[in-house]
């Protein structure tokens, strides 16, 4: 266990101090995040009123967009420099590939939220700073880069590569999109738990259902 | 003893003659529908062509969990028809469910959760075979596929749930549940009953030609590649 346990905190360290060498992938992601709230503001013209309702919505595609950049590029590496196959020899137990290579996913996804909101906020004067729309969005980020990892690990090793990602992942994420958008627009209307709590359900189920799954399956995607 | 290939022409023609039947049965069997006439003969059409839609992708879903245990192509071949054919009747039924929804709701489209969760269905399996041509390698395709079936096959409950649930808490646009249910008499429910079974025997008669068209492809790519293969060996020994 402790092994186990020491062999994940180095496979997400690896991750990590790559990103921060490099920088390619947050840069890229939130550029592109930024330029997309530029984007909704102007494709929408929305009224201050109109535009609080919505915030929920716009910001989950913003996330899930520049999100989709990310995962792109999250197996690049091990595929160009063919150090996929190093790995698998190097690390007992396929499955802590994949959660480390998702637990770094997250984390990046998680920079992304905490960069986007004050921009958003800033722009839109508009306080986005709510725990339960922050929980919201942390569930939704697990699920999204859950889903995301499993399908970028085989995408990588296709043909059409970061074309394919976006067309196999989103009808997956169908649900997930429904329960943050309408978990995140009742917490803003100050609803009672009560009456968006099953879509917090929702995420943690997915959640977990897709984690279980990519467990499972992930050895198939690297053994030949 | 009959031959194999007889065997299917057999079955292939009894499934046309069940679906003759049907038509027979929709048109001159089924009473007329009396709030919504004559366009309510669709249904029978419309409710075996949904069936075939879940029926085809479950087959897959099983083919693709037998394949991840026991690698055989012929599995694949199955899951991949199988998507195929049930890809097809999902659009037909979506559209047919068009055809009735235009008078009877007043729209060509609402975003009730059966027609939301069909489409999105519908679109996992358009990625399923985009994801197929991406690779070359046809144990890789059939491994991958397999395993985007299942993760397809996994989110189609809880997208039904969510957009079902999207439905309640959302006010009902077009009248309340009344128009959704009709009151079917017993010649109703022995044509859709009818039409469901020659619409299955159909789905089988699909599957079977499917799955052996797709694996003597198969077999015949193959054979081209060591043909190659031979000669590109002749070029270089002679």
């Amino acid at each position: 266990m402790k092994n186990w346990l020491s062999t994940l905190k180095t496979l997400i360290w690896k991750d990590l101090l790559q990103e921060w060498r490099s920088k390619d992938m947050l840069t890229a992601m939130l550029a592109f995040a930024i330029l997309s709230i530029f984007i909704f503001n102007y494709a929408m013209e929305l009224d201050p009123r109109q535009r609080a309702e919505l915030a929920p919505g716009i910001l989950w595609v913003v996330i899930t967009f520049s999100g989709t950049l990310g995962l792109n590029r999250s197996f690049v590496a091990e595929q160009e420099q063919g150090s996929f196959d190093a790995l698998v020899m190097a690390v007992p137990g396929l499955g802590s590939i994949w959660l480390a290579k998702q637990i770094s996913n997250f984390l990046m996804m998680l920079v992304l939220i905490v960069i986007v909101l004050p921009v958003y906020s800033l722009l839109y004067n508009q306080n986005l700073f709510v725990p339960g729309l922050l929980l919201t969005l942390i569930l939704g980020a697990w699920s999204f880069s859950a889903a995301g990892t499993l399908l970028a690990s085989m995408t990588a090793q296709t043909r059409m590569r970061d074309l394919l990602l976006p067309v196999l992942l989103f009808p997956i994420l169908m649900p997930v999109n429904m329960a943050v958008v309408k978990a995140g627009m009742g917490i803003m209307s100050g609803a009672a738990l009560a009456s968006y709590q099953v879509w917090l359900t929702v995420l943690l189920v997915y959640g977990i259902i897709m984690t279980t799954i990519s467990l499972m399956v992930f050895d198939y995607v690297i053994l030949e | 003893m009959l031959s194999w290939n007889k065997k299917i022409s057999f079955l292939a023609i009894f499934s046309g003659v069940l679906i003759l039947l049907a038509f027979g049965l929709v048109l001159f069997y089924a009473p007329v529908e009396q709030n919504m006439g004559l366009v309510q003969k669709v249904f029978y059409f419309h409710v075996a062509a949904a069936w075939l839609g879940m029926l085809g992708f479950l087959v897959a879903a099983v083919c693709a969990v037998l394949y991840l245990r026991k690698p055989n192509l012929t599995l694949d071949a199955v899951a991949a028809s199988s998507v195929e054919i049930g890809l097809l009747f999902t659009a037909i039924a979506n559209f047919t469910g068009m055809i009735w929804a235009r008078p009877v709701w007043n729209t060509w489209w609402t975003w009730d959760p059966r027609l939301t969760t069909m489409t999105i269905m519908a679109f996992t399996y358009i990625a399923y075979f985009l994801l197929r041509r991406g690779i070359d390698d046809p144990a890789k395709k059939a491994r991958f596929g397999s395993i985007y079936l299942i993760i397809g096959f996994a989110t189609v409950p809880l997208t039904f749930f969510s957009a079902r649930l999207l439905r309640t808490i959302h006010p009902t646009i077009f009248g309340s549940a009344g128009t959704g249910e009709m009151a079917m008499t017993p010649a109703m429910y022995q044509t859709m009953g009818f039409s469901i079974f020659a619409f299955s025997v159909l789905f089988a008669v699909f599957l079977i030609v499917r799955s052996r068209l797709r694996l003597n492809q198969q077999w015949l790519e193959e054979q081209e590649a060591l043909e190659q293969e031979e000669e590109f060996g002749e070029v270089i020994n002679g």
